[in-house]
Protein backbone atom coordinates (compact mmCIF):
# COMPACT_ATOMS: atom_id res chain seq x y z
CA UNK A 1 0.00 0.00 0.00
CA UNK A 2 1.51 3.38 -0.75
CA UNK A 3 2.13 5.96 2.05
CA UNK A 4 -0.82 7.29 4.21
CA UNK A 5 0.73 10.65 3.52
CA UNK A 6 3.12 11.94 0.93
CA UNK A 7 4.80 15.38 1.53
CA UNK A 8 6.89 16.59 -1.17
CA UNK A 9 9.24 19.73 -0.78
CA UNK A 10 6.75 21.77 0.69
CA UNK A 11 8.23 25.32 1.46
CA UNK A 12 6.15 27.82 3.34
CA UNK A 13 6.97 31.93 3.68
CA UNK A 14 5.30 34.28 6.18
CA UNK A 15 6.21 37.36 4.30
CA UNK A 16 9.96 37.06 4.91
CA UNK A 17 10.02 34.57 7.10
CA UNK A 18 10.65 31.03 6.17
CA UNK A 19 8.40 29.01 8.34
CA UNK A 20 8.93 25.77 6.62
CA UNK A 21 11.90 24.27 3.88
CA UNK A 22 11.26 22.15 1.19
CA UNK A 23 10.70 19.63 3.53
CA UNK A 24 9.83 16.04 2.29
CA UNK A 25 8.85 12.53 4.25
CA UNK A 26 6.24 9.65 3.93
CA UNK A 27 4.00 8.62 6.37
CA UNK A 28 3.89 4.53 6.03
CA UNK A 29 0.50 2.48 6.75
CA UNK A 30 0.06 2.00 10.54
CA UNK A 31 2.63 4.14 11.79
CA UNK A 32 3.04 6.51 14.62
CA UNK A 33 4.66 8.70 13.38
CA UNK A 34 6.52 11.68 15.12
CA UNK A 35 6.52 15.30 13.92
CA UNK A 36 9.60 16.45 16.40
CA UNK A 37 10.59 19.87 17.05
CA UNK A 38 11.16 22.89 19.17
CA UNK A 39 8.60 25.23 19.19
CA UNK A 40 8.54 27.22 16.44
CA UNK A 41 10.66 24.71 14.23
CA UNK A 42 7.06 24.40 11.58
CA UNK A 43 5.31 21.21 12.94
CA UNK A 44 1.70 22.87 13.27
CA UNK A 45 2.45 25.05 9.87
CA UNK A 46 3.15 21.73 8.25
CA UNK A 47 0.21 20.20 9.79
CA UNK A 48 -2.15 23.05 8.79
CA UNK A 49 -0.90 23.15 5.53
CA UNK A 50 -2.04 19.11 4.77
CA UNK A 51 -5.23 20.14 6.40
CA UNK A 52 -5.52 22.85 3.81
CA UNK A 53 -5.81 26.24 6.65
CA UNK A 54 -2.81 26.98 5.26
CA UNK A 55 -1.46 27.19 1.95
CA UNK A 56 1.59 26.18 0.86
CA UNK A 57 4.20 28.55 -0.79
CA UNK A 58 5.96 25.68 -2.82
CA UNK A 59 5.69 21.85 -3.09
CA UNK A 60 2.29 19.38 -2.84
CA UNK A 61 1.17 16.90 -0.66
CA UNK A 62 -0.68 14.16 -0.70
CA UNK A 63 -3.01 11.70 1.04
CA UNK A 64 -4.05 8.45 0.48
CA UNK A 65 -2.23 8.35 -2.50
CA UNK A 66 -4.56 10.65 -4.04
CA UNK A 67 -4.49 14.57 -4.79
CA UNK A 68 -5.88 16.31 -1.52
CA UNK A 69 -9.12 17.14 -1.02
CA UNK A 70 -12.24 17.81 1.19
CA UNK A 71 -13.83 14.19 1.16
CA UNK A 72 -9.90 12.72 2.50
CA UNK A 73 -10.18 15.12 5.56
CA UNK A 74 -13.39 14.05 6.58
CA UNK A 75 -11.87 10.67 6.71
CA UNK A 76 -9.18 11.71 8.92
CA UNK A 77 -9.18 12.66 12.54
CA UNK A 78 -7.16 15.80 13.35
CA UNK A 79 -6.52 17.97 16.23
CA UNK A 80 -4.82 20.54 14.99
CA UNK A 81 -3.34 22.93 17.78
CA UNK A 82 -6.15 24.52 20.53
CA UNK A 83 -9.47 22.84 21.01
CA UNK A 84 -11.60 24.86 18.48
CA UNK A 85 -15.52 24.39 19.47
CA UNK A 86 -18.37 27.15 19.16
CA UNK A 87 -18.06 28.37 23.08
CA UNK A 88 -21.72 28.57 23.26
CA UNK A 89 -22.85 25.39 22.50
CA UNK A 90 -22.82 22.50 24.71
CA UNK A 91 -20.00 19.51 24.19
CA UNK A 92 -22.35 17.35 23.21
CA UNK A 93 -23.97 19.93 20.10
CA UNK A 94 -20.71 20.69 19.07
CA UNK A 95 -19.82 17.10 17.86
CA UNK A 96 -23.23 16.70 16.50
CA UNK A 97 -21.90 19.92 14.47
CA UNK A 98 -18.21 18.36 13.64
CA UNK A 99 -20.20 14.56 12.81
CA UNK A 100 -22.93 16.18 10.35
CA UNK A 101 -19.38 17.58 8.85
CA UNK A 102 -17.61 14.75 9.16
CA UNK A 103 -20.95 12.96 7.00
CA UNK A 104 -20.91 10.50 10.29
CA UNK A 105 -23.98 9.53 11.69
CA UNK A 106 -25.50 10.77 15.07
CA UNK A 107 -24.83 7.34 17.02
CA UNK A 108 -21.18 7.62 17.83
CA UNK A 109 -21.29 10.75 19.92
CA UNK A 110 -22.22 8.79 23.33
CA UNK A 111 -19.28 6.26 22.75
CA UNK A 112 -17.05 9.26 22.22
CA UNK A 113 -18.33 11.12 25.21
CA UNK A 114 -17.88 7.71 27.02
CA UNK A 115 -14.11 7.57 25.90
CA UNK A 116 -13.49 11.06 26.95
CA UNK A 117 -15.03 10.85 30.06
CA UNK A 118 -17.44 13.53 29.09
CA UNK A 119 -20.62 12.16 29.35
CA UNK A 120 -21.24 13.60 32.54
CA UNK A 121 -20.41 17.04 31.39
CA UNK A 122 -21.91 16.54 27.71
CA UNK A 123 -24.69 19.13 28.02
CA UNK A 124 -22.38 22.21 29.79
CA UNK A 125 -21.49 24.82 27.79
CA UNK A 126 -18.16 24.36 25.86
CA UNK A 127 -17.10 27.61 27.31
CA UNK A 128 -17.56 25.93 31.29
CA UNK A 129 -15.27 23.16 30.31
CA UNK A 130 -11.39 23.80 32.07
CA UNK A 131 -8.75 23.45 29.90
CA UNK A 132 -8.22 19.41 30.17
CA UNK A 133 -12.08 18.96 29.84
CA UNK A 134 -11.58 21.09 26.22
CA UNK A 135 -8.82 18.71 25.17
CA UNK A 136 -10.10 15.44 25.79
CA UNK A 137 -13.62 16.91 23.91
CA UNK A 138 -11.38 17.93 21.10
CA UNK A 139 -9.75 14.37 21.01
CA UNK A 140 -13.28 12.70 21.15
CA UNK A 141 -13.93 14.33 18.15
CA UNK A 142 -11.45 13.10 16.18
CA UNK A 143 -12.35 9.63 17.14
CA UNK A 144 -15.56 10.06 15.63
CA UNK A 145 -16.74 7.41 12.99
CA UNK A 146 -13.29 5.58 14.00
CA UNK A 147 -10.92 7.09 11.76
CA UNK A 148 -7.84 4.89 10.27
CA UNK A 149 -5.66 7.85 10.30
CA UNK A 150 -4.94 10.42 13.32
CA UNK A 151 -3.64 13.92 13.05
CA UNK A 152 -2.68 14.82 16.60
CA UNK A 153 -0.95 18.30 17.35
CA UNK A 154 0.49 18.73 21.34
CA UNK A 155 -2.85 16.47 21.76
CA UNK A 156 -1.48 16.39 25.67
CA UNK A 157 -1.41 19.97 25.87
CA UNK A 158 -3.47 21.41 29.27
CA UNK A 159 -3.81 17.90 30.16
CA UNK A 160 -2.35 16.82 33.97
CA UNK A 161 -0.01 14.17 34.58
CA UNK A 162 -2.61 11.66 34.34
CA UNK A 163 -4.53 13.01 31.49
CA UNK A 164 -1.20 12.95 29.59
CA UNK A 165 -0.66 9.25 30.36
CA UNK A 166 -4.14 8.15 29.56
CA UNK A 167 -3.83 10.05 26.31
CA UNK A 168 -0.47 8.35 25.57
CA UNK A 169 -2.62 4.93 26.32
CA UNK A 170 -5.43 6.03 24.11
CA UNK A 171 -2.43 6.92 21.28
CA UNK A 172 -0.31 3.55 21.98
CA UNK A 173 -4.02 1.57 21.68
CA UNK A 174 -5.17 3.60 18.53
CA UNK A 175 -1.87 1.86 16.88
CA UNK A 176 -2.20 -1.69 18.29
CA UNK A 177 -5.46 -1.28 16.44
CA UNK A 178 -3.73 -0.86 13.48
CA UNK A 179 -4.29 3.17 12.90
CA UNK A 180 -1.97 5.60 11.19
CA UNK A 181 -1.26 8.05 13.70
CA UNK A 182 0.86 11.48 12.99
CA UNK A 183 1.73 13.02 16.29
CA UNK A 184 3.43 16.43 16.59
CA UNK A 185 5.23 17.16 19.48
CA UNK A 186 7.84 19.41 21.01
CA UNK A 187 7.87 17.07 23.79
CA UNK A 188 10.64 14.21 23.12
CA UNK A 189 9.98 12.04 25.60
CA UNK A 190 6.61 12.45 24.24
CA UNK A 191 7.14 10.74 20.67
CA UNK A 192 9.61 8.50 22.00
CA UNK A 193 7.17 6.49 24.14
CA UNK A 194 5.23 6.35 21.03
CA UNK A 195 6.09 6.68 18.03
CA UNK A 196 7.74 4.12 15.45
CA UNK A 197 8.88 6.85 13.16
CA UNK A 198 9.70 10.23 13.66
CA UNK A 199 10.40 13.41 11.43
CA UNK A 200 12.96 15.96 12.66
CA UNK A 201 11.95 19.40 12.06
CA UNK A 202 14.17 22.27 13.47
CA UNK A 203 13.64 26.42 12.32
CA UNK A 204 11.26 24.66 9.03
CA UNK A 205 14.42 22.39 8.13
CA UNK A 206 13.74 18.69 8.72
CA UNK A 207 17.34 17.12 9.96
CA UNK A 208 15.64 13.64 9.52
CA UNK A 209 13.26 11.30 9.03
CA UNK A 210 12.40 7.69 8.95
CA UNK A 211 12.41 4.56 11.40
CA UNK A 212 12.34 5.37 14.89
CA UNK A 213 15.12 2.16 15.50
CA UNK A 214 16.89 3.45 12.77
CA UNK A 215 17.37 7.26 13.81
CA UNK A 216 18.10 5.88 17.41
CA UNK A 217 20.19 3.29 15.84
CA UNK A 218 23.84 2.63 17.04
CA UNK A 219 22.62 4.58 20.75
CA UNK A 220 22.85 2.14 23.26
CA UNK A 221 24.56 2.94 26.71
CA UNK A 222 26.05 1.24 29.03
CA UNK A 223 26.08 2.65 32.55
CA UNK A 224 28.60 1.56 35.09
CA UNK A 225 28.65 2.22 39.04
CA UNK A 226 32.46 1.95 40.30
CA UNK A 227 33.40 2.64 43.97
CA UNK A 228 34.95 5.67 44.46
CA UNK A 229 38.61 6.30 43.67
CA UNK A 230 38.74 3.66 40.90
CA UNK A 231 36.98 6.19 38.18
CA UNK A 232 39.94 7.28 36.66
CA UNK A 233 41.84 3.55 36.36
CA UNK A 234 38.69 2.23 35.01
CA UNK A 235 38.21 4.95 32.49
CA UNK A 236 41.50 4.44 30.79
CA UNK A 237 40.62 0.39 30.80
CA UNK A 238 37.51 0.62 28.92
CA UNK A 239 38.88 3.23 26.54
CA UNK A 240 40.56 0.22 25.20
CA UNK A 241 37.68 -2.35 24.99
CA UNK A 242 37.02 -3.09 21.25
CA UNK A 243 34.53 -0.73 20.04
CA UNK A 244 34.05 1.88 22.77
CA UNK A 245 33.97 5.71 21.30
CA UNK A 246 33.89 7.64 24.59
CA UNK A 247 33.42 7.43 27.90
CA UNK A 248 32.28 10.01 30.66
CA UNK A 249 31.68 10.47 33.86
CA UNK A 250 27.63 11.80 34.77
CA UNK A 251 26.11 12.04 38.17
CA UNK A 252 28.91 9.24 39.32
CA UNK A 253 28.25 6.95 36.78
CA UNK A 254 30.64 6.36 34.11
CA UNK A 255 28.60 6.43 30.65
CA UNK A 256 30.17 4.38 27.56
CA UNK A 257 29.42 4.74 24.06
CA UNK A 258 30.32 2.16 21.28
CA UNK A 259 31.15 2.30 17.72
CA UNK A 260 28.20 2.43 14.86
CA UNK A 261 27.02 -1.22 14.62
CA UNK A 262 28.67 -2.52 18.09
CA UNK A 263 26.21 -4.00 20.26
CA UNK A 264 27.87 -4.42 24.01
CA UNK A 265 27.98 -7.51 25.62
CA UNK A 266 27.57 -6.62 29.64
CA UNK A 267 28.52 -9.65 31.13
CA UNK A 268 32.19 -9.75 28.62
CA UNK A 269 32.12 -5.95 30.20
CA UNK A 270 31.64 -6.92 33.51
CA UNK A 271 34.03 -10.03 33.39
CA UNK A 272 37.03 -7.30 31.61
CA UNK A 273 36.16 -4.65 34.47
CA UNK A 274 36.51 -7.52 37.44
CA UNK A 275 39.94 -8.88 35.28
CA UNK A 276 41.13 -5.01 35.58
CA UNK A 277 40.18 -5.50 39.37
CA UNK A 278 37.37 -3.09 39.35
CA UNK A 279 33.90 -4.91 40.59
CA UNK A 280 30.85 -3.12 39.66
CA UNK A 281 28.39 -2.14 42.05
CA UNK A 282 26.22 -0.79 39.31
CA UNK A 283 25.75 -1.93 35.30
CA UNK A 284 22.97 -1.49 33.10
CA UNK A 285 22.36 -1.37 29.59
CA UNK A 286 20.41 1.90 28.55
CA UNK A 287 18.67 2.81 24.97
CA UNK A 288 20.13 7.07 24.47
CA UNK A 289 17.13 8.99 24.88
CA UNK A 290 15.55 11.02 22.07
CA UNK A 291 16.43 14.12 23.72
CA UNK A 292 20.09 13.42 23.61
CA UNK A 293 19.70 12.17 20.02
CA UNK A 294 18.18 15.67 19.02
CA UNK A 295 20.28 17.58 20.65
CA UNK A 296 23.19 15.99 19.16
CA UNK A 297 21.67 16.11 15.10
CA UNK A 298 20.05 19.93 15.39
CA UNK A 299 23.67 20.39 16.97
CA UNK A 300 25.36 18.85 14.51
CA UNK A 301 23.36 20.56 11.74
CA UNK A 302 23.87 23.97 13.48
CA UNK A 303 28.07 23.51 13.30
CA UNK B 1 -26.60 23.37 -0.21
CA UNK B 2 -29.10 22.00 1.69
CA UNK B 3 -26.90 20.23 4.07
CA UNK B 4 -24.81 22.71 4.62
CA UNK B 5 -27.60 24.87 5.72
CA UNK B 6 -28.64 22.14 8.27
CA UNK B 7 -25.31 22.38 9.77
CA UNK B 8 -25.18 25.84 9.53
CA UNK B 9 -29.11 25.58 11.54
CA UNK B 10 -26.79 23.38 14.33
CA UNK B 11 -24.87 26.31 14.74
CA UNK B 12 -27.26 28.83 15.44
CA UNK B 13 -30.33 27.31 16.89
CA UNK B 14 -29.30 27.37 20.38
CA UNK B 15 -27.39 30.80 19.75
CA UNK B 16 -29.54 33.09 22.13
CA UNK B 17 -27.46 36.30 20.70
CA UNK B 18 -29.00 34.90 17.13
CA UNK B 19 -32.44 34.78 18.28
CA UNK B 20 -32.66 38.00 19.90
CA UNK B 21 -31.12 39.87 17.25
CA UNK B 22 -33.42 37.94 14.65
CA UNK B 23 -36.15 38.89 17.12
CA UNK B 24 -34.92 42.45 17.16
CA UNK B 25 -35.09 42.68 13.35
CA UNK B 26 -38.37 40.95 12.97
CA UNK B 27 -40.20 43.39 15.60
CA UNK B 28 -38.32 46.45 14.69
CA UNK B 29 -40.02 46.51 11.13
CA UNK B 30 -43.48 46.64 12.04
CA UNK B 31 -42.72 48.27 15.21
CA UNK B 32 -41.18 51.43 13.57
CA UNK B 33 -43.58 51.29 11.31
CA UNK B 34 -46.53 51.59 13.92
CA UNK B 35 -44.65 54.78 15.16
CA UNK B 36 -44.50 56.27 12.36
CA UNK B 37 -47.68 55.37 11.21
CA UNK B 38 -48.79 56.63 14.20
CA UNK B 39 -47.73 60.21 14.01
CA UNK B 40 -49.12 60.46 10.25
CA UNK B 41 -52.25 59.37 11.46
CA UNK B 42 -52.13 61.79 14.11
CA UNK B 43 -51.03 64.83 11.63
CA UNK B 44 -54.16 63.70 9.42
CA UNK B 45 -56.69 63.92 12.10
CA UNK B 46 -55.17 67.41 13.45
CA UNK B 47 -55.00 68.94 10.56
CA UNK B 48 -58.65 68.77 9.41
CA UNK B 49 -58.84 72.24 7.51
CA UNK B 50 -60.52 72.10 4.40
CA UNK B 51 -58.47 71.55 1.60
CA UNK B 52 -55.43 70.30 4.06
CA UNK B 53 -53.75 66.87 2.07
CA UNK B 54 -55.35 63.71 3.90
CA UNK B 55 -51.45 61.90 3.89
CA UNK B 56 -52.52 57.88 3.48
CA UNK B 57 -48.77 56.59 3.28
CA UNK B 58 -49.52 53.72 4.38
CA UNK B 59 -52.59 52.69 2.30
CA UNK B 60 -51.92 51.27 -1.05
CA UNK B 61 -50.40 51.41 -3.16
CA UNK B 62 -48.05 54.31 -1.16
CA UNK B 63 -47.45 51.52 1.66
CA UNK B 64 -45.20 49.91 -0.11
CA UNK B 65 -42.54 52.33 -0.75
CA UNK B 66 -43.80 54.20 2.70
CA UNK B 67 -42.72 51.26 4.97
CA UNK B 68 -39.59 49.73 2.27
CA UNK B 69 -37.93 53.19 3.13
CA UNK B 70 -38.65 53.15 6.96
CA UNK B 71 -37.77 49.71 7.43
CA UNK B 72 -34.32 50.99 5.37
CA UNK B 73 -33.74 52.34 8.87
CA UNK B 74 -32.98 49.29 10.30
CA UNK B 75 -30.38 48.28 8.65
CA UNK B 76 -27.60 48.44 11.16
CA UNK B 77 -29.79 45.79 13.13
CA UNK B 78 -29.29 43.18 10.07
CA UNK B 79 -25.54 43.93 9.75
CA UNK B 80 -24.73 43.74 13.41
CA UNK B 81 -26.67 40.39 13.28
CA UNK B 82 -24.38 39.29 9.92
CA UNK B 83 -20.92 40.59 11.39
CA UNK B 84 -21.98 38.65 14.68
CA UNK B 85 -22.74 35.16 13.30
CA UNK B 86 -19.42 35.36 10.80
CA UNK B 87 -17.13 36.90 13.27
CA UNK B 88 -17.90 34.36 15.51
CA UNK B 89 -16.41 31.70 13.40
CA UNK B 90 -12.75 33.53 13.46
CA UNK B 91 -12.82 34.18 17.42
CA UNK B 92 -13.62 30.44 17.80
CA UNK B 93 -11.30 29.53 14.82
CA UNK B 94 -14.77 27.14 13.96
CA UNK B 95 -13.93 28.40 10.28
CA UNK B 96 -10.66 26.48 10.69
CA UNK B 97 -11.84 23.58 12.19
CA UNK B 98 -14.72 22.94 9.74
CA UNK B 99 -12.34 22.88 7.03
CA UNK B 100 -10.31 20.39 9.12
CA UNK B 101 -13.13 18.08 9.58
CA UNK B 102 -13.93 18.14 5.81
CA UNK B 103 -15.58 20.94 4.89
CA UNK B 104 -13.99 22.77 1.15
CA UNK B 105 -13.09 26.21 1.73
CA UNK B 106 -15.92 27.20 -1.20
CA UNK B 107 -18.48 25.11 0.77
CA UNK B 108 -17.52 27.36 3.71
CA UNK B 109 -17.86 30.62 2.17
CA UNK B 110 -20.77 29.69 0.06
CA UNK B 111 -23.12 28.60 2.67
CA UNK B 112 -22.35 32.18 4.00
CA UNK B 113 -23.44 33.69 0.94
CA UNK B 114 -26.29 31.70 1.23
CA UNK B 115 -27.03 32.97 5.12
CA UNK B 116 -26.98 36.16 4.12
CA UNK B 117 -29.12 35.87 1.19
CA UNK B 118 -31.89 33.93 3.66
CA UNK B 119 -31.30 36.64 6.25
CA UNK B 120 -32.37 39.54 3.38
CA UNK B 121 -35.11 36.84 2.36
CA UNK B 122 -36.40 37.16 6.27
CA UNK B 123 -36.15 40.58 6.37
CA UNK B 124 -38.10 41.32 3.19
CA UNK B 125 -40.69 38.67 3.97
CA UNK B 126 -41.60 41.07 7.44
CA UNK B 127 -41.75 43.95 5.44
CA UNK B 128 -43.92 42.44 3.14
CA UNK B 129 -46.06 41.45 6.07
CA UNK B 130 -45.67 44.55 7.26
CA UNK B 131 -46.67 46.33 4.26
CA UNK B 132 -49.81 44.40 4.07
CA UNK B 133 -50.96 44.76 7.33
CA UNK B 134 -50.42 48.57 7.67
CA UNK B 135 -52.10 48.72 3.68
CA UNK B 136 -55.14 47.17 4.86
CA UNK B 137 -55.27 49.07 8.26
CA UNK B 138 -55.00 52.24 6.26
CA UNK B 139 -56.48 51.20 3.38
CA UNK B 140 -56.19 52.04 -0.41
CA UNK B 141 -59.45 54.92 -0.60
CA UNK B 142 -59.56 54.16 -4.06
CA UNK B 143 -61.14 50.91 -5.02
CA UNK B 144 -59.68 50.60 -8.25
CA UNK B 145 -56.05 50.27 -6.71
CA UNK B 146 -54.75 46.86 -6.41
CA UNK B 147 -52.92 46.03 -3.57
CA UNK B 148 -49.86 45.00 -5.50
CA UNK B 149 -49.47 47.73 -7.10
CA UNK B 150 -46.14 49.37 -6.20
CA UNK B 151 -44.76 46.27 -5.04
CA UNK B 152 -41.30 46.93 -7.23
CA UNK B 153 -40.20 48.52 -3.83
CA UNK B 154 -40.50 45.31 -1.77
CA UNK B 155 -37.76 43.96 -4.62
CA UNK B 156 -35.74 47.84 -4.33
CA UNK B 157 -35.93 46.99 -0.19
CA UNK B 158 -34.46 43.62 -0.92
CA UNK B 159 -31.82 44.77 -3.05
CA UNK B 160 -30.76 47.28 -0.43
CA UNK B 161 -30.40 45.16 1.99
CA UNK B 162 -28.78 42.67 0.35
CA UNK B 163 -26.29 44.64 -0.59
CA UNK B 164 -25.77 46.36 3.23
CA UNK B 165 -25.18 43.04 4.49
CA UNK B 166 -22.89 41.63 1.85
CA UNK B 167 -21.29 44.79 2.56
CA UNK B 168 -21.43 44.34 6.42
CA UNK B 169 -20.15 40.36 5.31
CA UNK B 170 -17.03 41.73 3.47
CA UNK B 171 -16.25 43.71 6.66
CA UNK B 172 -16.53 40.72 8.80
CA UNK B 173 -14.41 38.66 6.55
CA UNK B 174 -11.75 40.94 6.25
CA UNK B 175 -11.30 42.38 9.78
CA UNK B 176 -12.68 39.17 11.78
CA UNK B 177 -13.24 41.04 14.91
CA UNK B 178 -16.91 41.84 15.46
CA UNK B 179 -16.61 45.09 17.48
CA UNK B 180 -14.36 46.41 15.32
CA UNK B 181 -16.33 45.22 12.38
CA UNK B 182 -19.53 46.73 13.66
CA UNK B 183 -17.76 49.97 14.06
CA UNK B 184 -16.00 49.76 10.62
CA UNK B 185 -19.37 49.35 8.78
CA UNK B 186 -20.76 52.50 10.63
CA UNK B 187 -17.54 54.59 9.99
CA UNK B 188 -18.18 53.56 6.49
CA UNK B 189 -21.89 54.85 6.17
CA UNK B 190 -20.92 58.35 7.93
CA UNK B 191 -17.84 58.03 5.26
CA UNK B 192 -19.35 57.09 1.84
CA UNK B 193 -22.15 60.16 2.57
CA UNK B 194 -19.40 61.93 3.37
CA UNK B 195 -17.27 61.37 -0.15
CA UNK B 196 -20.99 61.12 -2.01
CA UNK B 197 -21.20 64.95 -0.95
CA UNK B 198 -17.82 66.06 -2.07
CA UNK B 199 -18.74 64.38 -5.68
CA UNK B 200 -21.99 65.46 -6.20
CA UNK B 201 -22.07 69.04 -3.99
CA UNK B 202 -18.21 70.19 -4.88
CA UNK B 203 -17.58 68.47 -7.77
CA UNK B 204 -20.40 68.09 -9.46
CA UNK B 205 -20.24 64.83 -10.95
CA UNK B 206 -23.19 62.40 -11.13
CA UNK B 207 -20.84 59.53 -10.27
CA UNK B 208 -21.43 60.00 -6.30
CA UNK B 209 -25.19 58.05 -6.95
CA UNK B 210 -23.68 55.21 -7.74
CA UNK B 211 -21.40 54.80 -4.67
CA UNK B 212 -22.36 50.86 -2.86
CA UNK B 213 -24.65 52.31 -0.45
CA UNK B 214 -26.13 55.25 -2.33
CA UNK B 215 -26.87 53.66 -5.21
CA UNK B 216 -29.30 51.66 -3.55
CA UNK B 217 -30.51 53.82 -0.94
CA UNK B 218 -31.45 56.01 -4.17
CA UNK B 219 -34.12 52.89 -5.06
CA UNK B 220 -36.14 54.07 -2.22
CA UNK B 221 -36.22 57.65 -2.17
CA UNK B 222 -37.91 59.80 0.31
CA UNK B 223 -41.98 58.83 0.45
CA UNK B 224 -43.24 61.77 -1.44
CA UNK B 225 -40.77 63.82 -2.51
CA UNK B 226 -39.34 62.44 -5.42
CA UNK B 227 -42.71 62.62 -7.08
CA UNK B 228 -41.50 66.32 -8.20
CA UNK B 229 -38.22 64.58 -10.29
CA UNK B 230 -40.41 61.01 -10.83
CA UNK B 231 -39.41 60.64 -14.12
CA UNK B 232 -35.59 61.53 -13.46
CA UNK B 233 -35.98 59.09 -11.18
CA UNK B 234 -37.64 56.15 -13.32
CA UNK B 235 -35.17 56.87 -15.80
CA UNK B 236 -32.13 55.98 -13.18
CA UNK B 237 -33.63 52.69 -11.78
CA UNK B 238 -31.57 50.60 -14.36
CA UNK B 239 -28.86 52.67 -13.37
CA UNK B 240 -28.99 51.60 -10.17
CA UNK B 241 -29.73 48.13 -9.99
CA UNK B 242 -26.59 47.91 -12.35
CA UNK B 243 -24.16 49.48 -9.65
CA UNK B 244 -25.79 47.03 -6.94
CA UNK B 245 -25.25 44.13 -9.11
CA UNK B 246 -22.09 45.17 -9.89
CA UNK B 247 -21.23 45.94 -6.30
CA UNK B 248 -22.74 42.34 -5.42
CA UNK B 249 -20.61 40.58 -7.82
CA UNK B 250 -17.46 42.55 -6.43
CA UNK B 251 -18.17 41.63 -2.86
CA UNK B 252 -18.72 37.89 -3.59
CA UNK B 253 -15.50 37.62 -5.53
CA UNK B 254 -13.49 39.66 -2.92
CA UNK B 255 -14.61 37.83 0.26
CA UNK B 256 -14.20 34.64 -1.93
CA UNK B 257 -10.87 34.74 -3.22
CA UNK B 258 -9.90 35.96 -0.11
CA UNK B 259 -11.08 33.12 1.74
CA UNK B 260 -9.87 30.07 -0.58
CA UNK B 261 -6.53 31.77 -1.35
CA UNK B 262 -5.37 32.86 2.15
CA UNK B 263 -4.18 31.69 5.39
CA UNK B 264 -7.26 30.88 8.01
Amino acid sequence: MSSILSIRSVTKFYGRIRALNQVSFEVPPGSVFGVLGPNGSGKTTLLGIVMDVLKATDGTYSWFGEPPSEKQRARIGTLLETPNFYHYLSGERNLRIAAAIKGRGMEDIPRVLEMVRLTERKDSKFSTYSLGMKQRLAIGSCMLGNPSVLVFDEPTNGLDPAGIAETRDTIRHLASEGKTIVLASHLLDEVEKVCTHVAILQRGELLMAGDVREVLMNEDMVELGVPAGLEGRLQEALTAWPGVRQVRRRDGLMEVFFQQGIVPDTGELNRFCFEKGVVLNHLQLRKRSLESKFMEITKEINQ
Amino acid sequence: MLNLLRIEWMKFKNYRTFWILVGIIVLAIPGVNYAVYSIVSAVNSKDKSPGAPILNLFGFPDGWHTVCYVSSMLFIMQAILIITLTTNEFTFKTHRQNIIDGWSRSAFISVKFAEVFLLSVLSTLTVLLTVLAFGYLAGTGEAHVSVWQGSRFLFFYFVQVISYSMIAFVIAVLIKRSGLAIGLFLIYMIVEQVVMGIITNLLKLPAGQYLPEESTDRLIPFPGLHLMSQLEWEHRIPGYLTAAAIYLIIYCVVTGRYFLKSDL
